[in-house]
């Protein structure tokens, strides 16, 4: 990609070790401690964290900003009507989809002004593979593809996130007529919402984060727009799965909307590490789901500071309602929820799958939802 | 020939798997010597299906001839399609000395007095089964062939195993069902799975059954993994009582393959932790789903690996104890359908 300097500049916080926890929930781990132990055992992350503690240590700064953990707190999802910000079109896409969800490191020199541009150039790029025969088989179609990048604006959170960009692909049939509607092949979707002011104030000048990448469609056009990405921005992709920790947080945050928009059920699929494999789906009605969680946020010594309890969401009462399903569950059958894995949550509010696939169907908590994806893709981060 | 017995030829065809083709029309026996030596069992199923459909001309086959086949080849492959289970309710006296040829004389009149146009077929396989097949029709049209209803019956037993049955012609063949075998009333037995020899035998506990022994046994577990001596021999004595105590809730050897369970809990949050929810005087309603391709293997090796504690829960136990893979759970007495207390703990 040519000579460039690269400078990767850390923050070092002045002073000392702060003991009580930061308005927004980030606990920052303390200078000279090195581990934070995760729970999930895919290989993908422990090659990002290994890779990142590597870099760390061989440039000699201990790891303040990279040894993250996801937020132990968060705020409580409140309904936003998001749809008098954003494009109906656009916002009705981003429902209906289901996205493969994977990590985009910062993107260099992506300028949102110049989308029209990349629009052509994606389009020439895969027209190109097509013609090596590298390209089997897309879609059947002889004549090539327009590919539009848009941006969909209203989304943002803080000034820091970038704005989203929205990518599709749609055929582009050679003696079309001037009423054929063109069908939309592939999707794609670039975002940052409420990403770590930190990390992002720690990026060179010219790169732009984006860490969030989804997709729909085939696989042939999405490994074509992953490597003209790789080759325009020289960024790199990688899987992203959603960790049990924030498929138990979804579990949590969309039970706590069922006040304002009801949840219609909460559904929760386990699977167990037995000889055939066993399956397990744990259905919950929606109200009793409902008054479990407020039974759990009920704190006596939340209710004597007052105000704050309702706004903020803790880990421990993510937990603790977790638990309470799983104890129900043992009452029952004696059988230990812990000793399997959550691999799917759904909800009226949207589906999230294990593996990294993410469906939103209602618009007024998407923000929250994609709050947490981003900082899952963020923590992915190699460096 | 008629259009629709083309048609009932062609499908039954290709539902046919291609090895199965050649003794399949053996079996049924109605083409002659010529025929049958004409028949080029290499070629794909399409010129196969033509040279049938001539065939059928030359013969003159009517759909009669065509249900019988299909017959066989559902007889010969019957774990396709959902089957239910059903028992039958309060015998009369002479409902243990039922013959056959009496019991398929009654089921025939009295169907036909329920449906104008129904086609029945029946027939007694080996095993003591007797198999049934509807072709439904109504008052203004004739038996409509392509969605036949199955029956599978073991005279002089109380259960019954139907598949493809819509819920409009349930009560037809529940009473044609009860007046030719001397009943009085049948029941769902919230029993249905995919395989019906599974299901079968489940319910007649046709399968390897372990029964509690004074002196600890061991019982061989098949695949040995390696592991560290030391802890082989410190777990070794609750290993054996776990797959001991698996295994008589389950059965021994092989299984039969159930796919799924599904438990409505409508029972209370207890948990002492938890005041408010246990204080709360309405259920915690929710259902549970077990699935797997074979179920009952699934929760023997969490029973036996110590996933699920063991001595096995009623509620895992009754699955093949009473032959039932739908239950609702309340915390009174045997309700209507549910016939379990929760454990409580």
């Amino acid at each position: 990609m040519g000579k460039r300097d690269v400078q990767i500049c850390f923050r070092f916080p002045s002073g000392t070790l702060e003991m009580e926890p930061p308005p927004n929930g980030v606990v920052r781990t303390p200078l000279n401690s090195v581990v934070v132990q995760r729970r999930s055992k895919s290989k993908s992350y422990r090659l990002s964290y290994r890779s990142c503690l590597g870099a760390a240590s061989r440039l000699g700064f201990t790891p303040a900003l990279t040894a993250r953990r996801l937020n132990t707190s968060r705020r409580a999802p409140r309904s936003r009507n998001i749809s008098e910000k954003v494009n109906s079109e656009q916002l009705a896409l981003l429902l209906k989809t289901e996205w493969r969800l994977s990590y985009v490191t910062p993107l260099f020199k992506f300028r949102h002004t110049q989308l029209k541009s990349y629009s052509r150039q994606l389009s020439a790029f895969i027209a190109a593979e097509k013609q090596q025969g590298l390209a089997v088989d897309v879609e059947g179609s002889q004549s090539g593809f327009r590919v539009s990048f848009s941006v969909v604006q209203g989304m943002t959170e803080t000034d820091d996130d970038a704005e989203t960009v929205l990518i599709q692909i749609h055929t582009n049939p050679l003696f079309a007529r001037q009423d054929e509607p063109q069908r939309s092949v592939w999707s794609g979707l670039l975002t940052c919402i409420n990403g770590n002011t930190d990390y992002l104030h720690s990026l060179p000048k010219d790169f732009i984060c984006l860490p969030l990448f989804g997709c729909s469609g085939s696989e042939v056009l999405t490994t074509l727009v992953k490597s003209w990405f790789q080759q325009a921005f020289d960024c790199s992709f990688g899987p992203l799965e959603i960790s049990h920790t924030s498929l138990q947080w979804l579990v949590a945050l969309w039970t706590n909307c069922h006040s304002e928009s009801g949840i219609q059920q909460l559904k929760m699929i386990w699977t167990l590490p037995v000889v055939p494999p066993l399956q397990i789906t744990y259905t919950v009605n929606p109200q009793d789901a409902w008054e479990l969680w407020s039974s759990v946020r009920r704190d006596p010594q939340e209710e004597n500071e007052g105000g704050e309890a309702g706004t903020s969401i803790d880990i421990k009462e993510v937990m603790r309602f977790v638990q309470g399903l799983k104890g129900h569950f043992y009452r029952h059958f004696r059988l230990d929820l812990s000793s399997g894995s959550l691999k799917q949550v759904s909800t009226a509010l949207g589906s999230a799958k294990y593996n990294g696939r993410i469906k939103i169907s209602n618009s007024r908590y998407m923000i929250t939802t994609l709050t947490l994806l981003t900082e899952c893709a963020l923590l992915k981060m190699p460096i | 020939m008629d259009d629709s017995t083309r048609r009932l030829l062609q499908r039954l065809i290709r539902r046919i798997p291609a090895p199965m083709l050649k003794p399949t029309l053996e079996k049924w026996g109605r083409l002659t010597v010529a025929q049958r030596q004409s028949m080029d069992y290499t070629q794909r199923k399409w010129p196969l299906t033509e040279k049938l459909l001539s065939i059928c001309e030359e013969n003159e086959w009517t759909t009669k001839h065509i249900t019988e086949l299909e017959m066989i080849c559902v007889i010969d492959n019957p774990n396709q399609g959902m089957w239910r289970a059903f028992q039958l309710m309060d015998p009369e006296d002479d409902a243990h000395s039922l013959e056959l040829t009496q019991f398929k004389e009654q089921f025939k009149s009295h169907l036909s007095e329920l449906v104008r146009h129904v086609s029945v077929k029946i027939k007694k396989h080996t095993d003591e089964a007797v198999w049934i097949r509807i072709a439904w029709g109504d008052g203004f049209s004739r038996p409509n062939h392509l969605k036949p209803t199955y029956v599978v019956h073991h005279l002089q037993t109380s259960f019954v195993f139907v598949t493809s049955l819509t819920s409009k012609q349930k009560p037809l063949l529940s009473q044609a069902l009860v007046l030719s075998t001397r009943h009085h009333a049948i029941k769902d037995a919230n029993l249905s799975g995919r395989n019906l020899t599974a299901i079968r035998d489940l319910l007649m506990r046709q399968y390897e059954q372990v029964f509690p022994t004074k002196y600890s046994s061991p019982l061989e577990e098949k695949n040995q993994t390696p592991s560290n001596p030391h802890i082989e021999r410190e777990q070794a004595g609750p290993f054996a009582n776990r797959l001991q105590m698996a295994c008589e809730a389950f059965g021994g050897g092989t299984l039969p393959q159930l796919q799924s369970a599904v438990y409505k809990l409508e029972t209370k949050f207890r948990d002492q932790t938890n005041r408010n929810m246990t204080e709360r005087e309405e259920p915690f309603r929710c259902v549970v789903k077990f699935e797997s391709t074979n179920l009952l293997e699934s929760l023997r090796h969490s029973a036996s690996s110590g996933i699920a504690s063991t001595p096995v829960t009623p509620l895992l136990s009754s699955i093949p104890l009473k032959g039932r893979n739908y239950f609702v759970i309340t915390d009174n007495g045997p309700g209507p359908a549910s016939q379990m207390h929760p454990s409580q703990k």
